[in-house]
């Protein structure tokens, strides 16, 4: 067992590569109520892949469909959500490995071993009954394979890296204030140094001081340990402070997706280019325009380009068709047919 | 353990009063052991005497002396009670957690049969079963039999609340993380469901017991093992309030009422102990 561990430790040297390549994913939330079939396209058509050793942000308004997609990414669904189609693909030790393919047990070695996830509202991802030593010997303990005293030290060393005393291991999660047990929750996730660390909106109710701290610290972890992330907040601001790479998702469906640093100061999608000019900057006292209307229902989107309803751009083949991801400029997509359009032959003349 | 139950009775004003009154009760049905009378046995000592140093809680119209006929009573009206309340909460966490957890169809299933005995009149049904069971009723047979009907409310309220622990995040990290079902249900979910067993707990002897002596008042069990019911029943059938022999019924009913609060306050004060949040709220941080 200590064998398996310190291989897999070896195994995640390589700095490169691709960690988690995302095909077409399509999940639905479907029901049947007395006879009535609904059908919510929560994520449609979604085509991404993150590499080994780098943040990748994912951001949109609320309802985008980013919870969603990482539900779907770590197998964590249960009806109605399925997936209907598309594949999810880990790369762990060397070895692809198909998530909806593995039975239960493969699936249970890989998750938090390889695969962490930090969940929405992950204030409350501890047991309020239980003291944090417990929760920590519950959900990490049958991972680690070590003995109880080894990994009880191994988990005071690894609060002391994201600055928690032991202390706090006797501690109920009522006791502790809201940015610790922040830090809890990211030592919890990152206990047994997996290769991916998914973090649903990690910092969503704290202040933006202890956000800061605790965003800086997910950030040294991750690079400590040299894992993959994927980050989803619907917060640019720290997108741009984190994220390696950015997607925008809209509707289900990825907007825009690039290097950080190009989608926020050269956004190509219109929908970006509204979330990027929502920021406020220091020093800049124009008035904020709101984009009008509100994100489509899924369960019924409009045809053609979902964002076409509210776009000051469209045009005719935005209410038919829906766009392709194009790339722009290497590693920078967009998915959009008046800024990006598809180079065919014929369509630009 | 034993420091928890040394520091509990040190600050715990409850447990202590608690602790003390139930230990009373438990040591005065210990002595049942050493009665010099077999409980059964009647006219060994002169009848209707009233409480002496001789005699200390008096005597009984059939020559019976009530305290070492109470410490028989107690001894088998606390076994009851605690063998009900065992059984019906076994029933009924098993079958609230389980079903409030699983949901769908099991859920379904184990509440429609859970809603039949919450509508299903208790006392007639009890009279019934002695009825059929006549000279084989005995109290193991009643605390069965009262078990097998005192856990559907209980674990109707006990579904409740593993219906919304499902629903909160740390269930949904725990199946992320790979533990089983049973595990979950255990380790996760039983400690916070834990304060309401105990307060049903409480409730449920209070009932188990309550029912009891009103079926021994009545007759409707084996009148030869004394209970508090049946000691109430014999002092009914010799007319002994009227006659004056007010000993009779005052002292068992005083035991019984004893054994209620000791238990009651044991209960809420454990409680403290098992619940980290009831201890926030006596420090007063969380007024509401």
């Amino acid at each position: 067992m200590i064998a398996a561990i310190q291989s897999s430790a070896v195994n995640a040297a390589p700095a490169t590569g691709r960690v988690l390549t995302v095909d077409n994913l399509r999940a639905y939330y479907q029901t049947r109520y007395f006879g009535i079939e609904r059908e919510v396209r929560a994520v449609d058509g979604v085509t991404l892949h993150v590499d080994r050793n780098e943040v990748y942000g994912l951001a949109g308004e609320s309802s985008c469909g980013k919870t969603t997609l990482i539900k779907t990414l770590v197998r964590a669904i249960r009806p109605p959500l399925n997936v209907v189609g598309g594949s999810v693909t880990f790369n762990f030790a060397g070895r692809d490995c198909d998530i909806y393919a593995l039975n239960q047990s493969d699936l249970e070695n890989i998750r938090w071993r390889h695969l962490s996830y930090i969940l929405q509202g992950s204030m409350n991802v501890l047991n309020p009954v239980r003291r944090v030593q417990q929760s920590f010997v519950d959900f990490a303990y049958r991972h680690i394979g070590q003995p109880m005293p080894a990994f009880l030290k191994l988990i005071e060393a690894h609060l002391h890296r994201v600055r928690l005393e032991p202390t706090v291991l006797d501690a109920y999660p009522h006791e502790l204030s809201g940015g610790m047990r922040q830090r809890v929750t990211i030592a919890l996730a990152s206990v047994c140094r997996p290769d991916f660390i998914i973090a649903d909106e990690p910092t969503t109710a704290l202040d933006v001081v202890v956000q800061k701290d605790v965003l800086s610290m997910l950030r040294d972890v991750q690079r400590e340990i040299c894992s993959s992330m994927i980050l989803v907040t619907h917060d640019i601001g720290v997108h741009a402070n984190v994220s390696d790479r950015l997607g925008i998702m809209y509707a289900g469906r990825l907007a825009e997706e690039g290097r950080t640093v190009d989608v926020i100061r050269n956004p190509r999608h219109p929908y970006t280019s509204h979330l990027v000019t929502s920021l406020p900057r220091i020093g800049d006292v124009t008035q904020k325009r709101g984009l009008e209307g509100a994100p489509p229902n899924l369960a019924n989107p409009p045809p053609g380009c979902r964002f076409h309803p509210r776009c000051p751009l469209a045009i005719e083949i935005c209410r038919a068709e829906h766009p392709p991801m194009v790339d722009l400029a290497p590693g920078h997509r967009v998915a959009c047919w008046v800024t990006a359009p598809p180079i065919k032959p014929g369509a630009l003349q | 353990m034993l420091t928890i139950f040394r520091d509990l009775f040190r600050y715990n004003r409850e447990f202590r009063i608690g602790a003390l009154l139930t230990g009373f009760i438990v040591f005065f049905a210990a002595l049942s052991l050493v009665s010099p009378y077999p409980p059964q046995d009647v006219y060994i000592v002169p009848p209707d005497l009233p409480p002496s140093p001789t005699y200390w809680f008096g005597t009984t119209s059939r020559g019976q002396d009530v305290f070492w006929q109470l410490t028989f009573a107690i001894r088998n009206t606390m076994l009851f009670g605690f063998a009900v309340a065992l059984l019906s909460r076994l029933l009924s966490i098993a079958i609230g957690m389980w079903s409030g957890y699983k949901g769908g169809i099991v859920d379904r299933v184990l509440m429609s049969i859970n809603d039949t005995f919450i509508v299903i009149p208790l006392f007639p049904l009890l009279v019934l079963f002695y009825f059929v069971m006549r000279d084989k009723m005995s109290w193991p047979l009643l605390a069965l039999a009262m078990a097998c009907l005192g856990w559907a409310y209980d674990a109707r309220l006990i579904r409740s609340v593993a219906m919304s622990l499902k629903n909160r995040e740390f269930t949904q990290q725990s199946v992320f993380s790979g533990m089983r079902t049973s595990e979950i249900v255990l380790q996760e979910h039983l400690p916070y469901v834990l304060p309401i067993v105990f307060y049903t707990t409480m409730n449920n002897m209070n009932w188990s017991i309550g029912l009891e002596v009103t079926l021994s008042v009545l007759g409707f069990t084996n009148i030869d093992t004394p209970t508090i019911g049946v000691m109430i029943y014999w002092a009914n059938q010799h007319t002994a309030m009227v006659a004056g022999i007010w000993w009779w019924i005052f002292f068992p009913v005083l035991f019984v009422i004893i054994l209620f609060i000791g238990l009651f306050l044991l209960a809420i004060s454990m409680n403290e102990y098992i619940d980290p949040r009831s201890r926030l709220a006596r420090m007063g941080g969380m007024r509401g």
